[in-house]
């Protein structure tokens, strides 16, 4: 979203800047008394003059400028996935990358005998692993949950983060 | 990062801006405030007539107006193309009579990114100053095996080689941002 962001800005800048550019020539040359100097605005007043928001172009254009405008706003205000999660402490602002997170779950997890692989989503406020048994019976699974979980619990444990996100955790076999 | 508070604020602005009119229009245009507003030229409203009676002097401020939004701008694409948050020189307390004494930023980081990389459990590790040189925030980088005692590593870090910058920077204070990843690879290091 950052890259986005800064794309967006560029953009924007770059509109506000050449739109300043244009107010100023265009109100330097009137007070000259000289034609439009880019943009015949003369002939954008004309249209104006003769033009009433139920034109079909302006109505098209209202619903588009409103459907982006919601859009944006959606996505700059909508909380993403945390860059980083903090840890607990006081002398610094330390915190985990949320790809370490998810490794050191992984790591975890498939460390419990009978785990063949996992994976792991790691949120603001919960943590999601889902893992595969290398057994093929479903009773494999429900043994393996709890030491799995307790896996999971306990590397979270240990990275001592200020707010413990929830640990939900999902075993599967493989398929005969 | 630098500019991203702001980028997003602006961003914010102007998508309210872009839905508030886009909303009004479209109900205008839909006969919501009436057939009157809804078949009314575009310019038929009070601004434009304000500015129809005002012009003379109105125009000149709008322009004005309009120049400062304009360098507003330009030093807005500075900051976001050319800038960095890196802190400059860092200036050296003490007996000033004779001449300054300056420190760059590069050879604290530098000190600061090989005592972290020495820690056993550490795989790559980085570092760099930001912000005002008053004011600089160090900023540390480390990967950590999967297999170390990461509460254990990180401790370290905090307690030796964040307090050793500020001890060599006579910063006590100095703010310290510590970004840690556990990864799968393994150091080279020989034990």
């Amino acid at each position: 979203m950052r890259l986005v962001n800064r794309l967006l800005a560029v953009l924007l800048a770059l509109a506000l800047a050449t739109g300043g550019v244009l107010v100023v020539v265009e109100v330097i040359a009137e007070r000259l008394d000289k034609a439009p100097v880019v943009v015949d605005w003369h002939r954008i007043y004309s249209w104006a003059e003769t033009t009433s928001l139920t034109q079909g172009s302006v109505r098209v254009a209202c619903i588009v400028t409103a459907v982006l405008g919601l859009v944006l706003l959606f996505a700059e205000l909508r909380r993403g996935r945390p860059k980083r999660l903090a840890a607990a402490s006081d002398s610094v602002d330390a915190g985990y990358t949320r790809r370490g997170v998810a490794n050191a779950i992984s790591r975890a997890v498939n460390d419990v005998d009978g785990i063949n692989s996992s994976a792991v989503k790691v949120r603001r406020r919960r943590i999601r692993v889902r893992a595969r048994a290398s057994g093929v019976g479903t009773y494999t699974a429900e043994l393996l949950h709890e030491p799995a979980t307790a896996a999971a619990q306990s590397q979270l444990a240990n990275l001592e983060l200020k707010r413990q996100p929830r640990l939900q955790v999902r075993l599967s076999t493989r398929r005969r | 990062m630098h500019a991203d508070r702001t980028n997003r604020a602006a961003l914010i602005v102007l998508a309210l801006i872009a839905s508030g009119a886009g909303i009004l229009g479209a109900l205008a245009s839909f006969g919501v405030f009436g057939a009157s507003v809804q078949h009314r030229p575009l310019v038929d409203n009070p601004v434009s007539r304000y500015f129809g009676r005002e012009g003379e002097w109105l125009w000149p401020v709008v322009a004005g107006v309009a120049g400062l939004i304009t360098l507003a701008c330009l030093y807005w694409l500075w900051v976001l193309l050319f800038s960095t948050d890196r802190t400059g020189d860092l200036r050296v307390a003490g007996d000033n009579r004779f001449g300054r004494t300056t420190l760059v930023p590069g050879t604290i980081a530098h000190a600061v990114t090989d005592e972290v990389a020495s820690y056993p459990g550490v795989v790559a590790a980085g570092s760099r100053l930001i912000g005002d040189p008053d004011i600089p925030t160090l900023v540390i980088t480390a990967d950590l095996e999967d297999s170390a005692d990461i509460a254990a590593v990180r401790r370290r870090i905090e307690t030796q080689a964040a307090e050793h910058a500020r001890q060599a920077l006579d910063r006590p204070e100095m703010p310290v941002q510590l970004d840690l990843t556990i990864t799968n690879r393994r150091t080279s290091r020989v034990a």
